[in-house]
């Protein structure tokens, strides 16, 4: 599904990724962890598009597509969704509204008429009670005022709506208590098919008890510098990053 | 920000200074228009064209007396070459007459007008349950549903027909509000308004509908002067809507009007603008400049709130305000103005508490983009008197490129100290995170930025009736179409 | 005779030079600011330039009492008396002297007649690259038998690198009445650091205009502080240039106003460069017959982006007769910005003051707490621990209690 070859990509001269290489298929779960300022987050949001990160070498192909020649929104329109780590307060706009807004700018894109309205309120109905979200929030404003859990919650939410092919958990555990974090992950699997993909990033192994990764990868100092089963993650659970960074920093120097 | 997103910005802004402005057709119609010009004799003449009682032809007269020892006014922050007021045509009038009740018999020229301004004003209105009075350049041309109204004693009716049918009515509150002498443009608009509209809401009654003015200039290098005078009797309701349109000319245009609203005790009046004069075109030529001056006054547990959606005028001043002077009265100000090109705005309200437990909300949004200028301009008097008196106000300005500018003026006066008052105002662009969290949900950056500025001007936007709301959704969207903070 | 004729013929006397009498003959052209300019709108100097003032009185002897009286006892101290310097500290890289002429750019009429017949104030030149550590007490003794108006005009520049703070006073020490018009102009070179606390707490006969101007170059960082507790009138005008990027300029201001007081702060924070930052927050305290006023105004230039600029304005009024006008306002002509101010004018928490006294707090006590609360947010900003110790004692004072607000 996707396929990141030798990414390397910065802010101005600062190179953060130091080439990158990962493949995801159709139907898999992968896990990326690693030590604060790894780049997990830069990862991300080079994925995604943000236009605050300069891509120096590398390709990522999408699907045959050139992910990097595609703005944001063209990228979320052909599939990838990101949870944000920190998620945008939108005020005056509703969740509902922002979420219509959302899918029918993907049909747009894809030269189909806007969501029927009854279709996509019970479609919204459904994912809520996926995700054990209660009435009156879809009139609250887009993650304004919103409590850490919620904002991921409405994350989660979205990425249920949207449907996309490939979906990247930026660190959608940090600030959830041990229920939220439960209600969040079950939703995250049920969303899960053998058509989609799911990139976890996180810093603890805890969520990979609810999201079972097939792959987990060890990202230090922009680069990948191990990968392994999910055993791997109970291992770094157990022993802490500092084993294999320092030898990769070894390797690297 | 990268290269890209640099060369997207500058086209999405050329985009914006080049969407048109669609009301700025003209049309033919013959007219009644008297020499440019204003003396004495002119005053006479208008007075006498609309058959005036003496009483009128006094005030004017007065006002015109007073209006020559006044000075235009310099202290907003605009910048404009002031007009020559002996070029003005201050009369202009479409042949057609007398005004009509049904829209069967209008010129058809004129129903065309209509048709392309999207205003209907035939019976199809009694779904929309809005009445409308038209006035084109100085004259009152249609006003509907005048006999649905009468049946419940509300008058609403050109205020030219005013004078000479309920003379003891306009007599009584005329400049009572607004005097004369008040400003320059107020004196000017005293001796020389021709037309405007009248309401007189009875006693406990509730307007069964909106009711709605629909301002049209036409007639090249003609001023329009119109006068609003709007009575809420004890105990009674109205919301009243107002729209404005021009065609596109090269030289500027002037509007001067007046607004004066009176909200009896326990009334509530409701005035939603949505102001779209032609704003002159991409290099600030042509336009209409519009000082208006709006005010009303509450009595006993009165309310009175304005709604304003400003997109049009190449200059607007501007300050719908509230005297607060019964006790428990309210008053609330909304507004949203938006500037581009070279448009200016100096735009606010006033909120003078003079009674006890007087209360005034005051939220105020602009937005500007290419080379224009928007101010906000406010007072909040607590007088002595006004125990117990509240106000809250909010301005937030939004910027898109770095060639405008945004301005606030807050003038806060408080003699009571049991009153409270609090004042926000914050500056900013859109936020660059902002548009991206859009873009990663797949909506394009136009969109996502015609969607934070909707949400941004969510609190005033709510306040307007339905079908204006639409409007001044869709205006904001073409006056912004494509702009990047 | 008012003070204008007073001031005509005080000028022939000084047989003022070709320049300077320009500059007085501007001045008279429109004479002292009135209510009809958009500046004095709220502030009204008529019935104080209706007074018979003299000009310039003679000077006066201050006694060891005195200085001791009125200093907050710091080290360092620089002491005026009639306007001429009659002692000063020594400290390495830091030259004090009386004053040297100086141009201004200020074109205001205050201004204007001071620089045209100012002859008196500082001079201070501190080095680059010199670190002070113990604040400056600046003290200004006036001392005449009758009403006097004095003008002193002060010149500070503050060399790259250099670090410095000052502590200034005026004080009127004679029953009659002393009006100053005080003028300083403080350049701040690249990297310096500036921290300047004026202390108004005359007597009820002083009245005091006081401009300060202040440049700033690249990396400079600034803080000024204002103690409005005594004084008939006060008007301040605070003006802050940014002249170069990564700026840092800070206000902070409180007042407490009793019996006839008035009090103007008037601020100008021009944003000239881009990446810089503001931050001003004035709390005003209103008792008796007091009258507040307050204008603050943000000016971002264009291409000034990346500004951060915040305007905070804080008002209490205590009791009836007590009155507030401010005027915030934000000029802003660059889009990449982020301004604000917020303007409130109320009253003390009803449910916190019975709260308080539930737990059996005495009403008067529990307001002056909560008054004092409402002024900490700017009072813990102020660095230098005496001037803090001495915004909590007046306070107190004030306020009729006998508290130590430091919890």
């Amino acid at each position: 599904m996707i396929s990141i070859k030798n990414l390397k990509a910065g802010i101005e001269d600062n190179l953060i990724l130091k080439g990158i290489n990962l493949e995801v298929k159709a139907g898999e779960v992968h896990a990326i962890m690693g030590p604060n300022g790894s780049g997990k987050s830069t990862l991300a949001c080079v994925i995604a598009g943000k236009e605050d990160y300069q891509v120096q070498e590398g390709t990522i192909d999408f699907e045959g597509e050139d992910l990097l020649e595609l703005s944001p929104e063209e990228r979320a329109h052909i599939g990838v969704f990101l949870s944000f780590q920190y998620p945008v307060e939108i005020p005056g706009i509703s969740v509902s509204n922002f979420i219509k807004t959302s899918i029918n700018e993907r049909r747009k894109a894809k030269e189909l008429d806007p969501i029927p309205a009854p279709e996509l309120l019970k479609m919204m109905r459904e994912k809520m009670e996926l995700l054990n979200i209660k009435k009156g929030y879809l009139s609250r404003n887009m993650n304004e005022g919103f409590s850490g859990g919620e904002k991921k919650r409405n994350e989660i939410f979205q990425m249920a709506m949207l449907e996309p092919k490939l979906a990247i958990l930026d660190e959608t555990d940090s600030g959830l208590d041990i229920d939220t974090l439960r209600i969040v992950a079950n939703g995250v699997n049920k969303i899960k098919t053998k058509d989609n993909a799911i990139i976890v990033i996180t810093h603890y192994q805890r969520l990979l008890d609810y999201i079972v990764p097939d792959f987990v990868h060890v990202l230090h100092n922009g680069r990948i510098i191990k990968s392994g089963s999910k055993e791997l993650a109970h291992e770094l659970e157990e022993k802490g990053y500092d084993w294999i960074t320092k030898e990769a920093d070894k390797k690297w120097a | 920000m990268s290269a890209k997103q640099k060369q997207t910005e500058e086209e999405l802004l050329n985009e914006v200074t080049s969407s048109e402005y669609k009301y700025g057709f003209t049309t033919d119609i013959e007219s009644d228009t008297i020499p440019k010009g204003l003396s004495e004799e002119v005053v006479r003449i208008i007075s006498a064209k609309k058959n005036e009682p003496e009483w009128m032809l006094d005030y004017r007269l007065k006002a015109y007396k007073a209006w020559l020892e006044m000075e235009e006014p310099e202290w907003a922050n605009i910048k404009y070459t002031k007009p020559n007021y002996q070029e003005i045509i201050y009369y202009s009038a479409p042949k057609q007459k007398p005004v009509l009740d049904s829209l069967d018999d209008l010129d058809p020229e004129m129903k065309k007008m209509f048709d392309k301004l999207g205003i209907s004003i035939d019976e199809q209105n009694k779904l929309a349950n809005v009445a409308v009075d038209i006035v084109m350049d100085s004259v009152s041309v249609a006003t509907s549903f005048k006999e649905t109204l009468a049946e419940k004693g509300i008058i609403f009716c050109p205020i030219s027909d005013a004078i000479q049918e309920h003379p003891e009515l306009v007599k009584k509150y005329l400049g009572t509000v607004v005097p004369a002498r008040d400003n320059f443009f107020s004196a000017l608009n005293s001796a020389v308004f021709s037309d405007g509209s009248f309401c007189y809401i009875p006693k406990g009654v509730k307007c069964p509908m909106e009711l709605s003015t629909y301002f049209r200039i036409n007639e090249a290098g003609t001023g329009q002067f119109e006068r609003t005078l709007l009575i809420a009797d004890e105990g009674s309701q109205v919301s009243y809507l107002e729209g404005c349109t021009a065609p596109m000319r090269d030289e500027n245009q002037l509007h001067a009007a007046v607004v004066e609203l009176i909200a009896m005790d326990d009334a509530d009046i409701k005035y939603s603008t949505v102001q779209n004069w032609y704003p002159g075109n991409a290099e600030g030529v042509g336009g209409v400049f519009n000082f208006v001056t709006k005010r009303g006054i509450c009595y006993k547990n009165a309310k009175i709130s304005w709604t304003q959606v400003e997109t049009g005028s190449a200059i607007t001043w501007k300050y719908p305000s509230c005297i607060l002077k019964g006790d428990n009265s309210i008053g609330e100000f909304f507004s949203v103005a938006v500037t581009n090109n070279f448009q200016q705005a100096d735009t606010g309200t006033k909120m003078i508490h003079l009674g006890k437990n007087t209360k005034s909300t005051i939220i105020a949004k602009g937005i500007s983009a290419g080379n224009s200028n928007g101010n906000y301009r406010g007072l909040v008097r607590i007088t002595k008197g006004a125990t117990n008196s509240r106000n809250f106000s909010q301005c937030d300005s939004l910027l898109m490129g770095d060639k405008c500018g945004s301005h606030t003026f807050p003038y806060i006066e408080v003699k009571n100290n049991s009153s409270k008052v609090e004042h926000e105002a914050t500056t900013s662009k859109i936020g660059e995170d902002q548009i991206f969290y859009c873009n990663q949900r797949g909506i394009g950056t136009e969109e996502a930025i015609a969607l934070i500025v909707n949400g941004y001007c969510k609190d005033v936007l709510s306040q307007l009736p339905m079908e204006f709301a639409v409007e001044a959704k869709k205006l904001l969207e073409i006056s912004l179409e494509g702009s990047v903070g | 005779m008012g003070l204008i004729e007073n001031i005509k013929s005080f000028s022939i006397i000084e047989n003022l030079s070709a320049e300077k009498n320009g500059l007085f003959q501007s001045f008279l052209a429109n004479g002292f600011p009135t209510i009809k300019q958009e500046d004095w709108k709220y502030t009204s100097l008529k019935k104080i330039v209706a007074n018979d003032f003299s000009v310039e009185g003679n000077g006066v002897t201050v006694s060891e009492e005195d200085i001791k009286k009125y200093s907050l006892g710091l080290q360092h101290k620089i002491v005026f008396c009639g306007g001429n310097l009659i002692s000063k500290p020594s400290i390495d890289g830091v030259s004090i002297s009386a004053f040297s002429e100086f141009e201004s750019q200020n074109k205001d009429a205050i201004s204007v007649l001071n620089s045209s017949l100012a002859k008196k104030g500082f001079t201070i030149k501190i080095a680059k690259n010199t670190v002070v550590e113990n604040p400056i007490e600046i003290l200004f003794f006036t001392s005449t038998k009758q009403d006097n108006f004095v003008q002193y005009r002060n010149n500070i520049d503050v060399g790259e690198n250099s670090q410095i703070k000052f502590v200034e006073r005026i004080q009127n020490l004679s029953d009659s009445k002393c009006f100053v018009n005080h003028f300083t102009q403080i350049n701040i070179r690249k990297n310096a650091k500036v921290e300047y606390n004026k202390i108004q707490d005359n007597n009820e006969n002083a009245i005091l205009i006081d401009n300060m101007n202040l440049y700033q170059q690249q990396d400079s960082s600034v803080i000024v502080n204002t103690l409005i507790f005594g004084g008939a009138f006060t008007r301040n005008n605070l003006n802050f240039e940014q002249n170069g990027s990564n700026c840092d300029s800070n206000m902070n201001g409180i007042s407490i106003l009793d019996n006839n007081q008035f009090a103007d702060n008037h601020t100008f924070m021009d944003h000239k460069q881009p990446h810089c930052r503001s931050n001003e927050m004035y709390k005003g305290i209103y008792l008796g017959d007091s009258k507040g006023v307050f204008n603050g105004k943000i000016m971002v230039r264009p291409d000034a982006q990346k500004i951060d600029a915040f305007q905070s304005n804080n008002n209490l009024l205590l009791s009836e007769n007590a009155t507030i006008d401010s005027k915030p306002q934000l000029e802003i002509y660059a889009d990449d910005v982020k301004c604000s101010h917020g303007c409130t004018i109320g009253q003390l928490d009803d449910d916190a003051l019975f709260y308080m006294r539930s737990r059996g707090i005495r009403e008067k006590e529990a307001k002056a707490v909560l008054t004092y609360a409402f002024a900490s947010e700017a009072v813990n900003n102020f660095t230098i621990a005496e001037v803090k110790k001495l915004a909590q004692k007046r306070i107190a004072e004030k306020l009729h209690v006998d508290l130590d607000f430091n919890l």
